[in-house]
């Protein structure tokens, strides 16, 4: 594991270069070019204010509903581009994957990166909106960070999964929106945690994203921190669950030339 | 540090063939667990073997040959060496940092500039950004695209492309380096390139390992060749031996037309017109298969008309070993006519000089309507041609030795 650790760090210029190609080429061509960055989680922000907020009446813990859905979707629309997107690159990289060797994991970092920028510059309408409903800035954001970190990991286990299993059954790719809709509904993003009744919660905690969506929120809007308790609990699974998947990938990577 | 920079052990490589996995592969094992249990003939599984029990070693500094037909195995036995695949058997080791003129320009993006794509192209054969700066401008000016080398590469004509790819891959500095056909691709003088850097790094004792069809190139670069067949080591030895032994494999495996006169025979039935036989001769008409380049060569070709088929030609083609057509020869119809009162012929052509160098060559043989729309029959390597080149024409590149005089004016 150590030594593999060590292959990605010698590759990092790798991985900065790929990042880069697959940024100017995402948006090469394109009239708004970065702005597409906002559009997605934006638009998904508008249609849920309308739906849920306006329309369902669905509360949000006395937060105004619009910054209140943009702080899940800002996140989830970084760990659902990293999973989405990874799961496909080594196949939209075969000619690359047949021809030359090179650790595949690159290619997922690569993926990782690019989509972090995106995240990034979604993030500044976020700031935005703090301020403009008047969301006091405090340092329990700073839980924001330990956050992120768990959540990337996450992101980076479940993608190294899905990718080497996507160049054997393409089914993978075909599945993968479906799952993930499904997935974000499963997820506190367009409501509160607090709408899940009590006896529920137990099931419910056990998706990993729900733990990781809600402590951005309690961090962000409400000044608390997570419950460390289960920040932990979710730290040590995903840890556990990330060595699994990451020695499956690259004992997978031996052959993905073969049959991709 | 030993001065062993290849070695391998009983290498084997196994390939799955499937379409579907659930459809084949699944289906497959099914199949062969319902036979097991009804106690029948078990099906095999659908796998091939690319490479079997494959072993040698290369020296530091040896430059090696691999010749051997498509699908041998030589692509396989590259893709191992450079960490592409592992082998399902079997060990190996390679000592050094290896570089590979596999398929150059792999990973340039069309949307990103020669600059980008010079820095992501040497990232990805494992250079350090630092290590690209350095070299950039020998990059540039080796590939020769100075003037475009800020403008995005899908503006690029091919040849600029592939100069780039090359000239990144060059300046890896390798301790191997592996090259696969790519003296296949490019203009006389991206060869020529290619070929001086081949040399560059043979003088620097660098290992070089060669995979091509080009067996005068394999012949006269290598220091040992290996010929690869179905899988495995045939043989191994000095490049002439090892080039000559399978050059007359290749040609014997050939499909030639003698003795199949009476198959002919019989599918001239049904045909308005056929070739039966084709011979080669000399210039005392005795049957012959070698000849010098400047011979007197004369082919026979016999035919049978079956029905009136007005103005119909016969002609010949003839290919180099790889099959690629290098020239064909047709009946004037206003000059030799075939008429089909007599059902039977034989018509002469005479090679004279024979222009062609050093090398094997194929000849077909047939009989079509006079705009060749239509074959009445074809004859795929009806015969063989093996010239030996006199003297100094073996040197030369090429298939024609072309008549000429050299003067010497000042």
């Amino acid at each position: 594991m150590f030594e593999h650790l060590r292959d990605i760090w010698h590759h990092r210029d790798l991985i900065l270069s790929l990042a880069f190609r697959d940024v100017k080429a995402r948006y090469k061509q394109t009239a708004l070019g970065a702005i597409w960055a906002l559009l997605q989680p934006l638009s998904m922000m508008v249609v849920f204010t309308l739906i849920f907020s306006v329309f369902a009446k669905i509360p949000s813990d006395g937060v105004p509903y619009p910054v209140f859905s943009y702080s899940a979707l800002v996140f989830w629309t970084f760990f659902a581009a990293v999973i989405g997107q990874g799961t496909v690159s080594m196949v939209a990289n075969k000619e690359l994957i047949r021809k030359i060797y090179f650790p595949r994991e690159t290619l997922l970092l690569a993926v990782f990166i690019a989509a972090a920028l995106d995240m990034l510059i979604a993030s500044t309408i976020f700031v935005g909106m703090l301020l403009y409903y008047h969301i006091p800035l405090t340092l329990t954001m700073l839980w924001v960070i330990p956050l992120l970190f768990l959540q990337s990991l996450l992101a980076l286990s479940v993608v190294c999964l899905l990718a080497a299993a996507h160049v054997n059954f393409r089914d993978v790719g075909h599945g993968l929106p479906l799952v993930f809709q499904i997935w974000m509904f499963a997820t506190p993003v367009a409501y509160p945690l607090s709408l899940i009744p009590e006896w529920f919660r137990p099931i419910y905690m056990l998706n990993p994203m729900a733990t990781i969506i809600d402590g951005y929120r309690q961090a962000i809007l409400h000044g608390r921190p997570p419950d460390l308790t289960a920040l932990g609990i979710t730290m040590g699974c995903v840890l556990l669950f990330g060595l699994v998947a990451f020695s499956v990938f690259k004992k997978a990577e031996r052959t993905f030339a073969d049959v991709i | 540090m030993s001065d062993i920079a290849i070695e391998l052990h009983h290498v084997s490589k196994k390939y799955r063939l499937r379409r579907g996995w659930f459809v084949t592969s699944l289906g497959n094992e099914v199949a062969r667990l319902s036979a097991r249990l009804l106690g029948r003939a078990v099906p095999p599984r659908e796998e091939f073997w690319a490479l079997k029990d494959v072993s040698f070693d290369i020296k530091r500094g040896e430059t090696i040959g691999f010749v051997g037909a498509n699908g041998a195995g030589k692509s396989t036995l590259l893709k191992i060496l450079s960490k592409i695949t592992v082998p399902t058997r079997g060990t190996f080791t390679v000592n050094g940092r290896v570089g590979a003129l596999i398929e150059i320009g792999a990973g340039f993006h069309p949307e990103l500039t020669g600059r980008e794509n010079v820095f992501l192209n040497g990232a990805i054969m494992g250079m350090r950004r630092r290590e690209i700066q350095e070299k950039f401008d020998r990059i540039v000016e080796f590939a020769e695209i100075e003037q475009f080398i800020d403008t995005p590469i899908k503006h690029y004509s091919s040849g600029m492309q592939m100069r780039l790819g090359f000239s990144v891959a060059a300046h890896i500095d390798p301790d191997i380096l592996l090259i696969d056909e790519i003296l296949a691709v490019g203009d006389a003088s991206f060869q020529a390139k290619c070929l001086n850097k081949m040399a560059q790094l043979k003088e620097q004792a660098k290992t070089v390992v060669l995979v091509s069809h080009n067996l005068t190139n394999i012949r006269e670069h290598s220091k040992r060749v290996i010929w690869i067949d179905h899988g495995t080591v045939r043989m191994i030895g000095d490049p002439d031996a090892v080039v000559n032994a399978y050059l007359d494999h290749v040609t014997t495996a050939m499909t030639f037309g003698e003795g199949s006169s009476e198959r002919a025979e019989r599918v001239a039935l049904d045909k308005p017109a056929c070739i039966l036989d084709v011979a080669v001769f000399d210039h005392q008409v005795h049957p012959q298969s070698h000849f010098d380049t400047g011979d007197s060569v004369s082919i026979d070709i016999a035919y049978s008309l079956k029905a009136p088929v007005p103005g119909a030609v016969i002609g010949v083609t003839i290919q180099d070993i790889h099959g690629y057509p290098l020239g064909g020869i047709v009946t004037d119809p206003n000059g030799v006519q075939l008429s089909s009162e007599e059902d039977r012929g034989i018509l002469r052509l005479t090679l004279n000089p024979l222009l062609f160098t050093k090398g094997t060559y194929t000849l077909d043989a047939y009989i079509g309507d006079p705009t060749l729309k239509k074959y009445y029959d074809y004859r795929r390597t009806a015969a063989k041609l093996v010239v030996d080149g006199a003297g100094h024409t073996s040197l030369a590149s090429g298939h024609v030795h072309y008549p000429h005089r050299w003067e010497k004016l000042t």
